[in-house]
């Protein structure tokens, strides 16, 4: 690393920081997952998984990705496994150079996200509509989500360009 | 998450620490409810400290403000709100609901 130290170069100056961040993504695993009880106490525990394989991405990206988790995780625990023996989520995260892929695995009833109706700017505290922020949030978060229920579970897809 | 409350002559400040989500957000959002009744429905949330809110806390703060604002016995306002959270607040067409002041003296002294 000394010896670049010593450049002044500019376009040597860049590749250093190429070497740095190949670096990076060859010491940081590029595929995780975790298992947890689909109960809320987990949604840190997800959140904190997020943040250690993510620790070189910026911040922007790294809020949006826990965001985007933390919704989907949380409708799965109040709805998705309602009236029935919660079970547990299973959260994987995938490295791309250019993106992150997430899934998360429930077993509860089957539930497509979709994209909520654009929010109403002018309605006023007592007008707006309380439920479908989470979704809001989910799809403002990530670049793409897809859907998919099998006979051994739902998966949600979702895809952060980084 | 972690919550202060503090008195004024006109209002209370309420300042809310760290991460608020779907586990924590019914805490918060009883912490509100113990000022409203109280009498007090002039509340400055002071998000200093606020490192995360997912659509849970943004609910709370959407119950409080409708019962503040009921009678116009007062409102909810929003103090020192970190970039991240003053996006999403955008995003949800929140900022159209709740006053936003860049510091705690002048959020206290709007009431």
């Amino acid at each position: 690393m000394s010896d670049y130290v010593l450049l002044t170069d500019a376009t040597q100056f860049i590749s250093t920081n190429s070497a740095t961040l190949l670096y990076n993504q060859l010491t940081v695993p590029s595929l995780q997952q975790i298992t947890h009880p689909a109960k809320l106490e987990s949604l840190a525990l997800f959140r904190e998984l997020i943040q250690d394989f993510c620790q070189d991405i910026n911040v922007e990206v790294l809020y949006d990705i826990q965001l985007a988790v933390d919704e989907i995780c949380t409708n799965i625990i109040l709805h998705g496994y309602k009236d029935m023996e919660p079970a547990s989520i299973t959260l994987k995260l995938e490295f791309d150079p250019a993106e992150i892929k997430i899934s998360i695995t429930d077993t509860g009833h089957p539930f497509q996200p979709k994209q909520p109706p654009d929010i109403n700017l002018h309605a006023t505290a007592e007008e707006r509509e309380i439920g479908g922020l989470g979704l809001s949030f989910v799809f403002m978060s990530v670049d793409d989500l897809q859907y998919e229920s099998t006979a051994s579970g739902n998966i949600t897809r979702l895809l952060k360009k980084i | 998450m972690e919550i202060s409350n503090q008195d004024f002559k006109h209002c209370t400040l309420l300042a809310v620490k760290g991460r608020v989500d779907s586990s924590t957000a019914p805490q918060f959002s009883q912490a509100l409810a113990d000022v409203a009744e109280k009498g007090m429905y002039k509340i400055v949330v002071d998000m200093t400290e606020l490192e995360y809110m997912s659509s849970a806390g943004f609910r709370a703060l959407l119950a409080t403000q409708r019962d503040c604002k009921k009678y116009n016995r007062g409102e909810l306002i929003l103090s020192v709100v970190p970039e991240r959270i003053r996006e999403a607040l955008e995003l949800a067409g929140f900022t159209e609901l709740f006053k936003l002041f860049d510091d705690n003296t002048a959020a206290v002294g709007h009431f």
